[in-house]
């Protein structure tokens, strides 16, 4: 049983629950994430969804409940690939030694790793920066180096912490745009905190919006929307776009309210 | 930035030039070479301490640069040690709680003690050559070192640490690619502090048995009055000290690049 559960989801909460002290943050909260998904978590500021992906990382442990990652208990460093607010990079290595870092991590061969870390910069649309210091380029090119080290984790699992909340809204949209090619290229399981509805419905497969301390799915929405093939402004300009822009919107304020 | 070069190596020269005039004024005033000597005397007496004349070999067999070189030895020497005791000490401090509430209040306790207090132990257990030097410097050297680390390794960023351990690091990996870099600049003031603690404790290593070595020198000139040698000595030693740290210094801004970016 436990084998075609590991197949089909590539995370699995049961009963999860977790409290600081007296305060209840999460829960409870039962939701499977099957693989491929592009799962977001969306919720006023303080509603626990951090805290949701952080029980996913294996950072915090559950009050009760609990969540597996492929069938197994999650540990930091053997689940997924993470992305952070800040870009949370080594300053005392270059661009590419911060990717290389990961690989290194995963034992991968100093040739192999050679290849791949340039690989994983033009991923993310980067050319031309692994030998330059993290300081001399931009907070967006920096997001990038963050996102195409979490990639280089040999888990195709993703975590992504409001990843573009700190970047200003021209980079936040390209870095939109290429993080939703990039994840339908190479197909990985994306599980996406974020405040933003439209960013939600952008990038998600799915979206949950999450009620306020402490957080429980208030609403569990697929989204329908072409993953490939289509333009962003295209895709924002979809009458189907603006609705379930709605929809999500109102969830978010009422379970705000609550 | 070049004229603000040049005025503040202008404004130095300019300070060094009172100050020498300064000296001058006094000594010729006090008319006491023993108690000030002049500027010309100790000038003098670099000239004879740095060469063979009326065939005595510098100054007590040695000439000054001899002097110096073994002083600087023995400085390079127990700071080395002191340097790699107070790092190794300085990680388990920051890692361990139990070890740094142990061992805090030591470090604090042997910091507080003036080098030639300890000395006179040295010399019951190691005798009068070398051993008790080295043990002095370095016990002098060690404490700076491993207070420095053991706060930077205490308070090594959670951020980077958690990020990097999400990235797959185990334990070693997060000490080796996190903790340490991290803790690097505070590592190296550490170092130059330890380097300067060692400095003025070579005088008070080289009070027994210390010749040759500035200190020694100094400590012979004082007996025998020789103001000049004294005020020769201390000049040899800040001299070079400046030396040391300006060396340091740069060593610190080519390893640490990223000093004060992150």
């Amino acid at each position: 049983m436990s084998s075609s559960l590991k197949t089909e989801h590539a995370v699995e909460i049961d009963g999860v629950e977790h409290r600081y002290g007296a305060v209840a943050a999460v829960g409870p909260v039962d939701l499977s994430v099957p693989a491929g998904a592009f799962l977001v978590l969306v919720g006023a500021s303080g509603c626990g969804k951090s805290t949701l992906l952080r029980l996913i990382a294996g950072f915090e442990q559950p009050t009760t409940g609990t969540v597996r990652i492929d069938g197994k208990i999650p540990e930091p460093g053997r689940g997924a690939g993470l992305v952070f607010q800040q870009p949370r990079l080594l300053p005392w290595k270059t661009v590419g030694g911060n990717v290389e870092l990961a690989l290194r991590y995963a034992g991968v061969s100093r040739e192999e790793r050679a290849k791949r870390v340039p690989e994983l910069l033009e991923r993310v649309g980067l050319h031309d920066v692994a030998e330059r210091r993290v300081w001399q380029i931009s907070g967006g090119q920096q997001q990038r180096v963050a996102i195409a080290r979490a990639l280089a984790v040999p888990n195709p699992l993703l975590l992504l912490d409001e990843p573009f909340a700190a970047l200003d809204a021209l980079t936040r949209e390209r870095l939109q745009e290429d993080l939703r090619q990039v994840t339908a290229e190479t197909g990985r399981t994306c599980v996406f905190v974020t405040h933003s509805v439209d960013e939600a419905v952008f990038l998600g497969s799915r979206v949950i919006v999450l009620t306020s301390r402490p957080g429980r799915v208030a609403l569990d929405q697929d989204i329908d929307l072409p993953r490939t093939g289509i333009e962003p402004d295209e895709l924002r300009g979809l009458p189907s776009y603006a609705a379930l822009r709605a929809t999500i919107g109102h969830a978010v304020r009422d379970a705000a309210t609550v | 930035m070049n004229a603000e070069w040049g005025r503040r190596i202008g404004l130095r020269v300019v300070a060094i030039a009172v100050l020498g005039v300064l000296w001058q004024v006094t000594a010729t005033v006090m008319d006491n070479p023993t108690f000030i000597p002049s500027p010309a005397a100790v000038w003098h007496r670099l000239i004879q301490t740095s060469t063979v004349h009326d065939g005595t070999r510098g100054y007590s067999g040695h000439l000054l640069i001899e002097h110096l070189g073994v002083s600087l030895r023995r400085i390079l020497i127990g700071s080395a040690i002191g340097v790699a005791g107070g790092l190794v000490l300085g990680v388990v401090m920051g890692t361990v709680g139990w070890i740094r509430v142990v061992t805090e209040p030591v470090v604090t306790f042997v910091r507080a003690l003036p080098p030639l207090a300890y000395f006179s132990l040295f010399i019951i257990w190691f005798g009068i050559d070398e051993t008790p030097k080295l043990w002095l410097l370095s016990i002098a050297a060690l404490p700076p070192v491993a207070v420095a680390t053991a706060a930077a390794v205490h308070n090594a960023p959670t951020a980077l640490v958690e990020a990097t351990r999400a990235l797959g690091a185990k334990r070693w990996q997060v000490t080796r690619d996190v903790v340490l870099p991290n803790a690097l600049p505070e590592i190296f003031t550490g170092i130059r502090l330890a380097v300067g603690i060692a400095y003025s404790s070579v005088v008070a290593a080289e009070t027994i048995n210390g010749v040759p070595g500035i200190g020694g020198m100094v400590r012979d000139a004082q007996r025998y009055s020789q103001t000049d040698v004294v005020v020769l000595g201390l000049f040899a030693i800040g001299l070079s000290g400046l030396a040391i740290d300006a060396v340091l210094r740069q060593a610190e801004t080519r390893l640490i690049p990223w000093r004060g970016r992150a």
